[in-house]
């Protein structure tokens, strides 16, 4: 698998992917009255000049419904988060009423842009498109997202290591499994191989999410506000985790490996990159 | 035209409204996840859904599957989401920092019992649980077309998801927010698009989304969306009546509070008058729109624009 990943331009990939992402995004939501709930909206889901691209893990349907959740999260009333991604958050923009407002309307966006730009029923049959709707909705409502987020807002993440783990699987494992498990249910993946990538997204996931919060614990990120993570795991545990969970990403990938070939090698990259952080995506985001 | 009358003069609207409610609320309870983490999330969540409500947007959703051919049991996944849908707003439209409103149904709001953090989330949650639970094929009973259905309920869905977003229900909140607070009186053409967005869009989409599951042809959906826009707006028109005419108790919720608020109304645009004639010409409009459809079958649909015309609370 290293070998594998040294031959597979990750950079290159993601970068056009992000490009990709994010015009289609920007053409998803035209200015147009009334503008001031239009303004609020871009703002929460487009980068601009913020540090990290909104469209990182997922296509843009996925990016609506993250930046609902998290304009929602940032609000006074719930973790009063002042900044996000290097510049002030939704509500702090626009004031509170209108970032609840724009949570509110980019939830069902993301369903409209799905019904709009899925090519249905040739050659996505509506049965499969509204199992994708279905995935979508679940992701984010109160087994999936919310629930993460119903969870950290109890304090949960000052539990112990099994609650802690739920948090990051409810918050950020979810929304990865749904990304993997769109995919596989657009590209025809029989029942066996959607579950193991959900397993496979899953983990991911909540890989990408543990290191970050090491590194910003350890210097080389970017600064985070949940800091009660480490502290209930422990650094040693944390490191632990993530060879664990690595390790697991690996596994699902494998089971794809004889039978696809080369195209499993994006699979394995990410799981690779989610650790070392070889590159940083948003430079070569601003600098193609 | 004897037989036709006596047809809707028939029609028990008061047992309609009373089994379809029901029906309505036993899918809602349903919907909900029982005994899944989250329990407090879900507790709050039906909380809100079940805290009563005269389910008008569930029965126009059944009433048009049922005047476009179809069966009414196939729409009552989709009638429970709008239900859903309309809760959400409902509550975020309740919050400290939107409308400030303690009392809603008669009840103290959701974020008045659950505190604002977790009546956001409660609203989030209904949102999706509205799509998911109109997009699984478990929600809808077996007799429906295999081959047909399936593309109406993506119709459906695109239906209710455009009415909600900042085309539809949000837009008419932020032009609402926005004429908020500022001492100059609305225009009417301004009033009439606040509430063709906020009330009368998901009215709309409660009817149009029955047509299209009942298996409507197009002609007839433009034409029962007409009838919707009229009736949204009617009852939008009504309610501004009822909050200068009705006390807090009689509306379970607070009267007097459009006044207070200093908020554009019909009366107060129009005068109290004038307002009810504005009523009654919506209501014409909209019993125009169901003329073409079978007088039986359209029975529920004539009453409903009875009942927002001329309601009490």
């Amino acid at each position: 698998a290293p070998a594998a990943s040294a031959s597979f331009d990750l950079r290159r990939y993601w970068t056009s992917l992000i490009a990709d992402v994010e015009s289609e995004l920007d053409a998803a939501m035209p200015m147009r009255p009334p503008e001031s709930i239009h303004s609020a909206m871009r703002y929460a889901v487009l980068p601009g000049a913020g540090k990290e691209g909104g469209a990182k893990r997922a296509p843009p349907v996925l990016c609506m419904l993250h930046a609902a959740s998290l304009v929602h999260d940032d609000l006074p009333c719930f973790d009063a988060a002042p900044t996000r991604r290097g510049r002030p958050s939704t509500h702090a923009a626009f004031g509170t009423d209108m970032a609840v407002l724009a949570g509110d309307a980019l939830f069902p966006l993301a369903y409209t842009h799905v019904i709009a730009h899925t090519p249905s029923p040739d050659p996505v049959p509506h049965a499969v498109l509204l199992r994708v709707l279905a995935e979508l909705a679940r992701a984010v409502g109160s087994t999936g997202m919310a629930a993460g987020q119903f969870l950290d807002l109890a304090g949960a993440t000052a539990l112990g290591e099994a609650e802690v783990m739920r948090v990051l699987t409810k918050k950020f494992g979810e929304m990865a499994e749904c990304s993997a498990a769109c995919g596989a249910m657009l590209g025809g993946a029989g029942p066996d191989e959607e579950a193991a990538l959900r397993r496979y997204g899953r983990t991911i996931g909540v890989l990408y999410e543990l290191v970050d919060d090491i590194r910003s614990a350890s210097g080389n990120g970017k600064m985070r506000r949940n800091a009660s993570v480490l502290r209930a795991l422990g650094m040693d545990r944390a490191l632990g985790i993530v060879e664990e969970l690595k390790a697991q990403a690996k596994t699902e990938a494998d089971r794809f490996g004889d039978k696809y070939g080369d195209r499993v090698l994006p699979l394995y990259s990410f799981v690779d990159y989610a650790v070392e952080r070889g590159f940083e995506l948003q430079d070569a985001a601003a600098t193609p | 035209a004897t037989a036709a009358a006596s047809a809707t003069t028939e029609f028990d609207f008061k047992s309609y409204m009373g089994s379809r409610a029901e029906a309505v609320n036993r899918a809602l309870d349903a919907a909900i996840p029982a005994g899944e983490d989250p329990v407090s999330l879900h507790e709050a969540m039906r909380y809100a859904l079940l805290a009563g409500g005269k389910r008008v947007r569930p029965a126009l959703c059944l009433a048009a599957c049922g005047v476009a051919g179809g069966r009414e049991a196939w729409a009552l996944a989709p009638a429970a989401a709008v239900e859903m849908v309309h809760t959400m707003s409902l509550v975020h439209d309740d919050l400290p920092c939107m409308d400030d409103d303690d009392l809603r149904r008669g009840k103290p709001t959701c974020h008045v019992v659950y505190g604002e953090p977790i009546a956001v989330l409660a609203g989030d949650a209904l949102l999706s649980l509205a799509f998911h639970h109109m997009a699984s094929v478990g929600s809808y009973p077996p007799d429906v077309d295999p081959d047909k259905h399936p593309a109406r309920v993506v119709r459906a869905i695109g239906e209710l998801a455009r009415c909600i977003g900042s085309e539809g229900l949000v837009a008419g909140q932020v032009v609402d927010l926005e004429m908020t607070g500022t001492s100059e009186i609305v225009p009417l053409e301004r009033l009439e698009y606040i509430h063709l967005h906020k009330t009368a869009a998901l009215l709309e989409a409660s009817v149009v989304i029955g047509a299209i599951i009942g298996g409507a042809t197009d002609e007839q959906i433009e034409r029962l969306r007409k009838y919707a826009r009229s009736i949204g707006l009617l009852f939008q028109v009504v309610d501004d009546i009822l909050d200068v005419t009705k006390s807090s108790e009689e509306l379970g919720k607070t009267a007097g509070k459009d006044l207070a608020s200093d908020k554009t109304t019909y009366p107060k645009l129009l005068g109290l008058d004038k307002s009810r004639e504005f009523a009654e010409k919506l209501l014409s409009d909209a019993k125009e729109q169901l003329a073409g459809f079978d007088k039986e079958k359209a029975a529920p649909l004539l009453h409903l624009a009875y009942y927002i015309a001329h309601r009490q609370n």
